[in-house]
């Protein structure tokens, strides 16, 4: 029996020109983390413990270029002993270009325990806010995916025992999500108010694959507001466990906006298609925030991400989600 | 200096609730929605002037048109030189009569235009060799044309142009596919072919002569379907809208 088509899938079917780089980092990812989990099979690791890849693995839009964002997720507080287990991870996973990002959120052991129990105040800080977010947003395990599950299914209810009324978005989940966002676009000036360097790549997933990750999180959540409370838990574990590029998807044929979803879909699969090209990747690297004006490379990316960010502003205020979006986004 | 500083200010100094606006005229309602500087006939040539004006309806998107080709080098200087604008999406009209530099000379001038224009809209039947264009890259948008002209009016008669210009967009002059095709299934037939090219709309109506005037009522009604498909790009008004 054939899998149903994906929203994606069902969305590209519209199209003319399909959505072809990101179906092909769709299967590029799928057999890469059967490769992954192959690979890892042999690292034994406690029973409570799973490795988790973020970022493009998570969002299934996988180039030849992507980082190996991981973490070493522990279903409870951490232990001195995981030390080792970190290393033999860091020794399969991450080598040369691949390696995770430099903000100390990856590459390193993470407790599930303080992602559901530190929410907000001191505690929660930008690495704890980073992974708690990339766990329920865009994560996929290579080992313990049961761990991996019920550390996501524990934020999940975390954020739902604020409260689940009928035709009401989570607030406190919609509220660390936004405020997640505003996070890194706050981030992203203060890393580059004294060096420019990786600035036009930064800048060009800022305002793609940063904004779907945001979008892929936005709304699911603000389509709760058509939901009873009942069918709010369910929703957001069935939304959650596609890519935020079937999400979003789903929310415009949902919104029967086609021909819109076409178009932002189509501008983000041009930007994968640029961004798995390597000469178009060193390029958008090398550019500061002066050059990037002059760059036709960077130019494009840029009008790439206008269509992308009109079509999900179409989205939140053309069709039935604009009441909720007046009602929960601002304030 | 306070007259100049009331006139920087423009339109943040005459804010008024959204309400207002959408009350006036429905249309209005579309975010973003913005005005080509080809029908101010008065202001032709005062390029601060009309991107004051422009900016009035909207600071978001604008489309500043030179028509003619002698309002071309004004236009290109004043972009160059002088203007630092507060467009998210900005298109330049290219001209589309009284040509008579060389076809290399009008795209070199175009091409030169600074980054911040996003489009650089151009007449399919102006075009002789369609390769001098390529320089344009992805900020070349074509207009379909009207009943009046040869070619360039429908997506068959639009193929052949995209074939040679793949990063073309598409500005979709709703009132020029109601002229060639009243059904409007010409223009859905751009929209299903053409779907992700598209980049803006022209909207008005026409007048017996083809000239761009106020939309009007009947016309609004008819173009609905098209408009609801084009929630997502911004929406240039080529003639003022009725009081």
């Amino acid at each position: 029996m054939s899998a149903l088509p994906s929203a994606l899938e069902r969305l590209a079917a519209h199209s003319v020109d399909g959505l072809p780089h990101l179906l092909a980092a769709r299967a590029r990812t799928d057999v890469e983390v059967q490769r992954l989990r192959a690979r890892l099979a042999s690292v034994e690791l406690d029973a409570d413990v799973a490795v988790v890849l973020f970022g493009s693995w998570g969002r299934r839009e996988l180039t030849e270029h992507s980082d190996d964002d991981w973490l070493l997720l522990v279903d409870g507080p951490l232990r001195d002993e995981l030390a080792s287990d970190v290393e033999e991870v860091r020794s399969l996973l991450g080598a040369g270009d691949r390696r995770p990002g430099t903000q100390g959120a990856f590459g390193t052991v993470g407790s599930g325990h303080d992602l559901v129990e530190h929410i907000g105040l001191e505690e929660d800080d930008n690495r704890n806010l980073t992974q708690r977010m990339l766990l329920m947003l865009e994560s996929v395990a290579v080992v313990g995916e049961d761990v991996h599950r019920r550390c996501w299914e524990q934020v999940l209810d975390r954020y739902l025992a604020e409260g689940r009324s009928d035709h009401r978005p989570p607030r406190f989940f919609l509220n660390d999500v936004m405020r997640y966002w505003r996070t890194i676009a706050v981030d992203f000036a203060g890393k580059h108010k004294d060096d420019e360097r990786k600035w036009g790549l930064r800048n060009a997933k800022l305002r793609t694959s940063r904004k779907m990750l945001f979008a892929g999180g936005l709304v699911p959540i603000l389509r709760c507001h058509a939901l009873r409370g009942a069918d709010v838990r369910p929703f957001l574990a069935q939304q959650l466990a596609l890519p935020a590029s079937d999400r979003v998807a789903d929310a415009f044929l949902s919104a029967d906006q086609v021909d819109a979803g076409v178009r932002c879909l189509g501008a983000y699969d041009r930007w994968i298609g640029m961004v798995g090209d390597a000469a178009t990747r060193e390029e958008l690297a090398g550019l500061d925030r002066a050059s990037a004006r002059d760059s036709a490379t960077f130019i494009e990316v840029r009008r790439l991400a206008a269509e992308f960010q009109n079509g999900l502003l179409a989205l939140l205020f053309e069709t039935s989600l604009a009441p909720a979006v007046r009602e929960y986004a601002i304030f | 200096m306070r007259n100049r500083l009331e006139r920087r200010l423009g339109s943040v100094a005459r804010m008024m609730p959204v309400a207002a606006l959408t009350d006036r005229h429905p249309l209005l309602a579309h975010h973003p929605i913005g005005a080509s500087t080809g029908f101010l006939v008065d202001e032709r040539g005062d390029w601060p002037r009309l991107t004051e004006r422009a900016a009035a309806l909207s600071p978001f998107t604008a489309e500043l048109a030179a028509l003619s080709e002698i309002e071309l080098p004004g236009l290109a200087a004043y972009l160059t030189h002088d203007a630092s604008l507060p467009f998210h999406y900005l298109s330049v009209h290219a001209p589309s009569k009284d040509l008579r530099m060389a076809e290399s000379k009008l795209v070199d001038t175009l091409a030169r235009l600074p980054a911040q224009v996003d489009a650089i809209v151009v007449h399919p039947d102006v075009i002789d060799d369609p390769t001098e264009y390529r320089r344009l890259g992805s900020r070349l948008v074509l207009e379909n044309m009207d009943s009046r002209k040869a070619g360039g009016r429908t997506a068959d008669e639009l193929a052949p142009y995209f074939a040679a210009l793949p990063s073309a967009g598409l500005c979709l002059d709703v009132a020029h596919a109601y002229d060639v095709d009243p059904s409007l299934q010409g223009a859905h037939e751009l929209l299903d072919r053409y779907a992700c090219r598209l980049r803006h709309l022209h909207v008005s109506s026409l007048d017996a002569d083809g000239h761009h005037v106020s939309l009007r009522d009947d016309d609004e009604q008819a173009f609905r379907p098209i408009l609801r498909r084009c929630r997502d790009v911004p929406w240039i008004l080529e003639a003022p809208l009725a009081p």
